[in-house]
């Protein structure tokens, strides 16, 4: 019971969190009666996107470690179903499983070399393990080298993802309980903890905890939960190849949480739905106002980036609390 | 494995070292003494290769080119500073990240807006074309010479600059104590720009001597800036001998293991394995380096003082 009362009361917290979920969930209904199959393809990338970006956040946000390098346990995730493919498992919860056991063990390895730094050494080093995973996958000639694998969607025993909404709902599903599990998480004490080493390490350690176990175990679950995020995208896009760790992926997902909102909750679903429909309507856009530069598109997307750090504190959902007079 | 090769390619990794070098300097003393993450510098390299390049086919010429260019350059990172860097110093770290990257975004679509996707070539001049014997029997191309020989002066230039004159105690004073150097009358915000502007002006030269040596094409700045951060953690921040030795070193590394780690995987794998894996191990061999100076050394080979 007490569990459910942490639930009701998060989600009177995290309202555009439980806001933007029922939207997802509902989403297929709308796109069902319009006929617009598209944006629910649209919808699981950016599902997929925020998930990886709200495992981020744990660290980033909540924990103050700028990790520059968490697209390469979202790899490690998609990998994770392509090889397992390769030797003929096909069974989705086993890649699950074990995506998430290769991104545990990786995240604790990385984890622990990298967090003797701080500060934009640790941004460093963290890009650092990225780039060696991202060229390792380049040299395995043996999956695809650059140019990667195609994969078959796995076969989930009950759910057949061959029924095009149940691999949405799975989805859906899976980002649903991360964000239920970040919510007690950043709640507990080990969350507390985690906030309050990112606010000042020496206070903690002079309270008789040591920091670098909590920092660990964070860095751990936030990249359990970018591999989950990387092995249903590998069932979703029914292919992998390296460039999904490429070092820019890490970049746009660090971009999505501060578009969104650092260290909220439903700050990362904001910013991927941000992100993501922006690049879907700003190409739209140009092609009416200036038909003959919609390819560039971007040209308006940066500036609009820099737009939200000059006059939206705290990213998008900043400007939700600022709207909506202080409310989540 | 001939030591004329081997010389040569030791040739092409100082070439690239103190290429990467004229980008790292600015970023550390930006990243050192402002504090402030600046991911657009990359974008400073694409816009001197370009300045140069479409100077170069404006004027016919290519050295007027370049010298036409190198003004551009310097108002392009006082411009910046000026519109927009300045409201960013006393933001967090990561607004500043958001930031610099819309700016790359909007600067490599400004680019393929004005000159094409495609990427642009342009020739050499008569002048820096040919070969020149290192040793007896290895010709080596003049060109990549130059570019060695401008930037070891351009090194040397930096290091006067921030050692030896009064504008570089100056800098140094604003990295030390940024308040009690205003106190001193010193014009921080000035000096700031300053900074900005020579960091861009030096960058640009580097995307000015690339150029001819690759394409020149947008979004050519991000590779390079992911490199040069690499430099200037090996080096420590804020430490401009540090971004040159470690500079050299990443420049080296980085050349010998993609001639060389193929040759040694070849005698533990079939030839058409180790093409293809050499590569992307000898690219590995950089963020190894990285990680092992971090290891030992966590703030880098030369640490900034105090």
């Amino acid at each position: 019971m007490d569990a459910l009362r942490i639930l009701l009361d998060g989600a009177n917290r995290n309202r555009t969190l439980f806001v933007l979920l029922a939207g997802f969930a509902l989403f297929p209904i709308y796109t069902g009666i319009a006929d617009l199959p598209f944006w629910n393809d649209l919808a699981m990338r950016i599902m997929l996107l925020g998930m990886a970006a709200m495992g981020l956040n744990l660290v980033l946000g909540y924990g103050g470690m700028v990790s520059f390098g968490h697209a390469a346990f979202v790899g490690v995730g998609a990998y994770c179903v392509g090889i397992s493919q390769y030797y003929g498992l096909y069974n989705g919860w086993i890649h699950i499983i074990m995506a998430l056991g290769a991104c545990g063990a990786l995240g604790l390895v990385i984890g622990y070399l990298s967090l003797r730094t701080s500060g934009i050494y640790f941004i460093m080093i963290t890009l650092a393990f990225a780039q060696m995973l991202f060229f390792l996958f380049v040299s395995l000639e043996q999956f695809g080298g650059d140019d990667g694998m195609s994969i078959d969607r796995a076969e989930f025993i009950i759910i057949d993802l061959w029924e095009p909404l149940r691999l949405y709902y799975l989805i859906w599903t899976a980002l649903a309980l991360s964000s239920i599990l970040l919510m007690f998480i950043v709640r507990s004490r080990f969350g507390v903890v985690l906030q309050a080493i990112k606010g000042n390490e020496s206070r903690v350690e002079a309270m008789g905890l040591a920091p670098l176990p909590f920092k660990i175990t964070g860095y751990v679950i936030s990249a359990m939960i970018c591999g989950l995020a990387g092995a249903l995208f590998a069932s979703w896009q029914e292919y992998v190849s390296p460039d999904i760790m490429h070092w820019t992926r890490s970049g746009e997902l660090m971009i999505i949480i501060i578009l969104g909102g650092l260290g909220t909750l439903s700050g990362p679903l904001l910013g991927a739905v941000a992100f993501l429909l922006l690049e879907e309507i700003l190409p739209e856009l140009m092609h009416v106002v200036a038909p003959n530069y919609a390819e560039n598109w971007m040209i308006i997307f940066g500036p609009i980036l820099i737009a939200v750090v000059l006059f939206a504190r705290g990213g998008l959902l900043g400007l939700v609390r600022q709207l909506s007079g202080g409310r989540r | 494995m001939t030591v004329t090769l081997l010389l040569e390619q030791m040739f092409n990794g100082l070439q690239s070292g103190v290429t990467l070098f004229l980008i790292a300097a600015g970023l550390t003393l930006i990243l050192g003494i402002m504090d402030f993450v600046f991911l657009a510098h990359g974008a400073q390299v694409m816009i001197g290769a370009y300045a140069a390049a479409s100077l170069t086919a404006l004027t016919g010429n290519f050295f007027l080119g370049i010298l036409l260019a190198i003004p551009i350059t310097f108002a392009s990172g006082f411009l910046l500073e000026f519109i927009l860097i300045r409201h960013l110093y006393r933001r967090d770290h990561m607004d500043q990240v958001l930031a610099t990257f819309g700016l790359i975004l909007f600067f490599n679509e400004l680019i393929r807006i004005g000159f094409g996707p495609a990427a642009l070539f342009s020739d050499l001049p008569k002048a820096l074309s040919g070969f020149v014997n290192i040793l007896p029997e290895a010709p080596y191309p003049m060109f990549r010479l130059v570019v060695i020989l401008v930037g070891l002066v351009c090194a040397v230039g930096i290091h006067v600059l921030v050692s030896h004159t009064r504008v570089g105690a100056m800098v140094r004073a604003g990295a030390n104590n940024e308040t009690m150097t205003a106190a001193l009358g010193i014009n921080i915000r000035l000096l700031r720009r300053f900074v900005f502007a020579v960091g861009a002006c030096f960058a640009g030269v580097a995307g000015m001597m690339i150029g001819p040596l690759t394409a020149v094409e947008p979004g050519m700045g991000e590779p390079l800036l992911i490199l040069s951060l690499v430099v200037i953690i090996i080096g420590g921040i804020g430490s401009v001998r540090g971004a040159f030795v470690a500079a050299v070193i990443v420049g080296m590394v980085d050349t010998m293991g993609r001639v060389l780690l193929p040759v040694i995987l070849r005698g533990f794998m079939g030839q058409a394995a180790a093409d293809g894996a050499g590569p992307a191990l000898a690219s590995m061999m950089v963020y190894i380096l990285m990680s092992l100076v971090l290891v030992f050394r966590p703030t880098g080979l030369f640490p900034p003082k105090g």
